[in-house]
């Protein structure tokens, strides 16, 4: 499986500069690029340096709305070339986002297209943050707001520049996403190992749940964030869940939530198969399969669900699964 | 018949009006109906009677509609209620991430 990672962030937030200092690093060489230019024709292209016969630039629009279907085509295209041997057989993809593109639809391409999940697997979503501009732009711009809530890792830019700020920024980033982990990059250095190496639920191991939850291993859920409609919150579930509790579950939360269900994950004790805990990740209405590790990470097997989300209650939710647990039960008692 | 079940879809749908943003109240009448009051509407939601293939009635007036699951109430109930809802559905991607 070829892994490929979406690089997102706002106008200016330094996702070039990220790319190609990626790109220099002799590791990360066989690294195919995927562009997409809002308005400005190949400027990205021209700034990154790299291996030309890699690189793609998508130029029908932003990537987020007209051209879904374009890039499951680059995409097939590429491999087709890396088959062929046209290109190098570069071994990850990284797809740059323009500023202003909501990275679910882009997400929901790699997740949901059958002939490119053979041979992809979508290693994560980083976001540029601008350290200096950060906060105005997250203030005025909604796009950067889902940009940020979507991210498994958060890329503080220049922060060699504005020291001062970086608290309010850091307050206003755990309110929107506290399950991201977040670096620092100055003039884009960042170990790029952490681009593709996001531990997404097949490639984690039992150990790295917490982190991937963001549980820090003191608390059983991550810092409860809210800003503005955005909220984040964990679910804690004490007893075993049966499997068809979470697929009513998880098609209601869908059906109801739509797009404002920016992203739940979690791990399940599902009671047909307790030695074994599912981790479930989705973004919006797609979801990944559910993924069975081999053993829990620690004494603890509760459930535990994390949810970021537009204008959803905890309480809500809450309330949905303690319904569809009853209804269950007493169809269940019914049957004995 | 299970109180619990019945108290936790009442539960569901109080906090189910405040999510969907609708101004109404609940009130359980004797026969164990819920009625569902909003400015313009009624929505009344009872256990199915025996011998009919659903577990739930759903009434919008004249309308009704039975429901094999609570979350098929939660739908007849916000389709009557909320006029710009439009429901989505869950979908599967055909693979785990694998890197």
């Amino acid at each position: 499986m070829i892994p490929v990672a979406v690089l997102t962030g706002f106008l200016g937030s330094g996702k070039t500069t990220l790319l190609g200092r990626l790109l220099r690093h002799p590791d990360f060489a066989r690294t195919a690029v995927i562009i997409n230019e809002f308005g400005e024709v190949g400027l990205d292209h021209d700034l990154v340096e790299a291996s030309q016969e890699s690189f793609v630039e998508l130029q029908t629009g932003c990537l987020c709305c007209a051209v879904r279907g374009d890039l499951a085509l680059t995409l097939e295209d590429l491999l087709r070339r890396r088959d062929a041997g046209t290109v190098p057989p570069f071994e990850r993809i990284a797809i740059e986002t323009s500023g202003l593109a909501d990275p679910a639809p882009i997400l929901h391409t790699l997740m949901s297209d059958a002939g490119l999940a053979k041979r992809l697997a979508l290693a994560g979503v980083v976001a540029t943050v601008d350290t200096i501009n950060g906060l105005a732009t997250l203030e005025r711009y909604p796009q950067s707001i889902k940009q940020v809530a979507l991210a498994d890792r958060l890329i503080l830019t220049k922060s060699d520049l504005a020291q001062a700020q970086c608290a309010d920024l850091a307050a206003r980033l755990t309110a929107l996403n506290p399950t991201a982990k977040r670096l620092q990059a100055s003039f884009g250095a960042v170990d790029p190992a952490h681009l593709f190496d996001m531990g997404h639920p097949a490639s984690l191991r039992a150990r790295d749940l917490p982190a991937w939850l963001g549980l820090d291993g003191h608390s059983d859920a991550p810092a409860a964030g809210h800003h503005a409609q955005i909220s984040c919150f964990a679910i804690l579930r004490d007893e075993p869940i049966k499997a068809v509790v979470l697929t009513l579950f998880l098609e209601a939360l869908a059906e109801h939530c739509g797009a404002d269900l920016l992203r739940l994950k979690g791990i399940v004790n599902i009671a047909e198969n307790p030695d074994r805990p599912a981790v479930i990740h989705g973004v919006q209405h797609v979801f990944h399969p559910p993924v069975w590790l081999d053993r829990w990470p620690s004494w603890d097997r509760r459930s535990r669900l994390v949810c970021i989300g537009q204008d959803i209650q905890q309480a809500w939710i809450e309330a949905l699964i303690d319904a569809i647990e009853a209804e269950v039960a007493e169809v269940a008692a019914v049957g004995a | 018949m299970s109180g619990e079940l019945d108290a936790a879809v009442q539960a569901l749908l109080e906090h189910s009006l405040g999510a969907w943003r609708v101004q109404g109240k609940i009130r359980r009448e004797a026969d164990g109906t819920l009625l569902i009051a909003t400015a313009n509407k009624r929505v009344r939601v009872a256990r199915a009677p025996a011998g009919l293939p659903f577990r739930w009635a759903v009434a919008d007036g004249e309308r009704r509609r039975g429901a094999t699951s609570v979350t098929g109430v939660l739908r007849h109930v916000r389709t009557a209620l909320d006029s710009s809802y439009r429901s989505v559905r869950l979908r599967i991607a055909p693979l785990p991430p694998t890197p």
